[in-house]
């Protein structure tokens, strides 16, 4: 029992990086409409703009300036492909778009950052911050979990509350009514890809340095950060939340387990289907109703 | 006249003597065309990067040609990239050994060359002297001998030498385990049993490729393990140091195998104070002034090419082929090669602890010897000045 909770708590590392990650797929997805396959991959490559110009011995906080607005311009850049060929588009062929893109940035980014070679990532928040259940809790593991809730309670308010926001889901919903009201349907969409891209080039600063530290590795957490957005059914951030820390948990706890642990990777995809065959069966019950 | 015929037979015995010693002396490997035809299958493009190797034996090639070549022979080098793609290094394959005509594979390094071609090679009677050996079918096929000790052996190498040199009492083993590799590992670790006796205190085959490593340094610290042998590659190297640090593990010896030993590792774990030790496959490649590795890097200089462990084994193998080349009599053909490797005498080479022989055996893994590095303050150190070798692996 007492190894099952240290494994646990020793998942949430993993849990607050998916969390954070999948609060940021599900703002995507609710405001331009887009699976958004990339997201890790954008944030990554902000990621290596740091851990390039460190390596050349740049000072760390410019170099982190630098690299988020590298992580801007490379999510701007997608948003620009998304909206201007694919915006009318459905949203299967967004994601299938997504995913292309995908392949073609972890290439290109694999290329560039010299292959499976590790490099040097600076640890932006060194330390631990408490120890749980004979576990080092990490800085930037509370870090990521404390942005992961922030940025959820801020999606909420900014959602319901503010008339961009309002703008914004209308967008979501309808592209084409939004824009013959009158609504500035590319920037706004531009602002949305831009922000995500600030927004995860930052999150996988800080995840970085615990994760393996090459340029597919962390592009691919977009794989459980998305089965984390799929618990919250891509609309609620709360369970998106929960289902990434959740997510994180039970991997830790997996891991204790022998005889399961060797499943362990393929965790996300058992949530997915355990996911879309629960909200299958709401249908059928409306169906039926 | 008895006396005179006997000094007419001495007379024509030492004629004939000197005749035979005239055709040994003329004769020698000789070709067809002026050249003889060698290829690699390697992974070139794809998730890893092996060309190193196939391009230092082409180094290799390259000095002998431009001195004339072997006994006027050329060797016409041919590097086929697999894009560890099995459909693809099948297709090379065939093209080297149909088309191209090859007489032996030499150099090669790939990820799954040996799983896709060993039964093509069995059957077209090509031998391939691997220049890295990497996954399991490298050292379990009749037609593939590696250079490299590969990460079986050394497994059972670093094993022994934290319990025979470090002194562990609880050796803990982590181990990834991609494709048919389980049974490979499992049975490194048996020989070492075997051979110190001792009982490993916590095996793990499900270390995950990617994800979150945090569970498995716990476990490895609650389980009591003072030393962890892992087969973790390059950037996972990286990343276990640092979370063993973030989680302010102490008194556990982390022990890697040669993909462990670069010098990005070393300059990314450069604060660690964490004691790491690898095992390498060949003359730890970083002593530069190491009198092994004089004709290694003199070589590799000219050429203009990296001085890495890669290029070592790529090296290796074009330098133990062209021996046994040299000690050919007659045209140099696909069957002579075999037959000469099958019957060839073990080779000594300063690059490796142990003398290479191809020999008749189902299995082949002739280095059996490795020497352990240790990381201090983000350079490698050699550990042990002496090759670690195996007693009786087998």
């Amino acid at each position: 029992m007492n190894a099952l909770l240290t494994s646990a708590v020793a998942g949430l590392t993993a849990g607050g990086t998916y969390a954070l990650l999948g609060v940021c797929a599900v703002f995507t997805y609710r405001l331009v409409a887009v699976v958004n396959f990339t997201g890790a991959a954008i944030g990554t490559a902000g990621t290596f703009v740091l851990i390039a110009l460190y390596e050349a011995g740049f000072p760390i906080w410019p170099s982190v300036v630098a690299g988020i607005a590298a992580g801007t311009v490379v999510g701007v850049l997608i948003g620009y492909i998304m909206t201007r060929w694919f915006g009318e588009a459905s949203a299967s062929t967004k994601a299938a778009v997504t995913v292309a893109l995908l392949v073609g940035i972890i290439a290109i980014g694999l290329r560039l950052t010299g292959g499976q070679h590790p490099h040097n990532m600076p640890e932006l928040f060194p330390g631990s911050a408490f120890r749980m259940a004979g576990v080092e809790v990490t800085i930037a593991s509370v870090l990521t979990i404390g942005l992961a809730a922030l940025f959820t309670i801020l999606a909420d308010l900014f959602l319901n509350n503010t008339k961009v926001g309002l703008n914004l889901r209308a967008l979501a919903d309808r592209p084409m009514a939004a824009e013959l009201l009158g609504i500035r349907v590319q920037l706004l969409s531009l602002l949305v890809w831009g922000m995500t891209g600030a927004f995860t080039t930052f999150a996988l600063m800080i995840i970085a340095p615990q994760r393996s530290p090459n340029f597919m590795t962390l592009s691919l957490l977009a794989v459980p950060a998305l089965a984390a957005a799929l618990v919250g059914l891509f609309r609620s951030f709360w369970r998106t939340l929960a289902g990434g820390i959740v997510l994180g948990l039970v991997e830790g706890m997996a891991s204790s387990v022998d005889s399961i642990s060797q499943y362990r990777s393929a965790i996300p995809f058992l949530v997915v289907l355990a996911v879309l065959l629960w909200s299958q069966r709401e249908a059928r019950w409306d169906e039926a109703r | 006249m008895q006396w005179k015929s006997s000094l007419l037979a001495a007379v024509f015995a030492g004629l004939s003597l000197g005749a035979m010693a005239g055709t040994a002396s003329a004769a020698g490997p000789t070709c067809k065309d002026g050249t003889i035809k060698v290829g690699a299958v390697s992974t070139i493009t794809g998730p890893a990067d092996f060309s190193e190797v196939p391009k230092a034996t082409q180094a290799a090639f390259d000095a002998v040609n431009a001195a004339g070549g072997i006994n006027g022979c050329k060797i016409d080098y041919t590097i086929a990239d697999d894009k560890a793609d099995p459909a693809v290094a099948a297709q090379a394959a065939r093209d080297l050994i149909d088309n191209k005509e090859a007489v032996a594979l030499v150099g090669s390094g790939s990820l799954l060359d040996c799983a896709v071609n060993s039964a093509t090679y069995s059957r077209k009677k090509i031998l391939s002297v691997q220049g890295l050996g990497v996954d399991a079918a490298c050292f379990s096929s009749p037609n593939v001998a590696p250079v490299n000790v590969g990460p079986y052996t050394l497994s059972t190498a670093m094993a022994w030498y934290a319990t025979n040199q470090l002194k562990s009492e609880k050796l803990c083993a982590f181990f990834i385990i991609i494709g048919g590799t389980r049974e490979a590992y499992k049975k490194a670790i048996e020989n070492w049993e075997k051979i110190s006796g001792k009982k490993i205190h916590l095996i793990d085959l499900t270390l995950p490729f990617q994800g979150d490593l945090t569970p498995y340094v716990i476990k490895a610290r609650d389980a009591g393990c003072d030393a962890v042998l892992t087969n973790q590659v390059e950037p996972q190297v990286v990343q276990l140091i640092k979370t063993v640090d973030a989680q302010k593990i102490t008194g556990i010896n982390w022990l890697f195998l040669a993909p462990g030993y670069t010098e990005q590792v070393a300059s990314a774990l450069a604060d660690t104070r964490q004691p790491i030790y690898v095992g390498t496959e060949w003359e730890p490649f970083t002593e530069k002034s190491s009198a092994a590795n004089a004709q290694w890097a003199a070589d590799m200089q000219k050429a203009g090419r990296p001085l890495t462990a890669f290029s070592q084994g790529g090296y290796l193998a074009a330098q133990l082929f062209l021996k046994v080349v040299a000690s050919i009599d007659g045209e140099v053909t696909r069957e002579s090669v075999t037959k000469a490797l099958h019957e060839m005498q073990p080779i000594a080479n300063p690059l490796s602890g142990s003398a290479y022989v191809f020999g008749t055996a189902k299995v082949h893994s002739p280095m059996q010897a490795t020497k352990v590095m240790k990381l201090e303050k983000g350079a490698w150190t050699v550990e042990t000045p002496d090759w670690v070798v195996l007693p009786q692996a087998k």
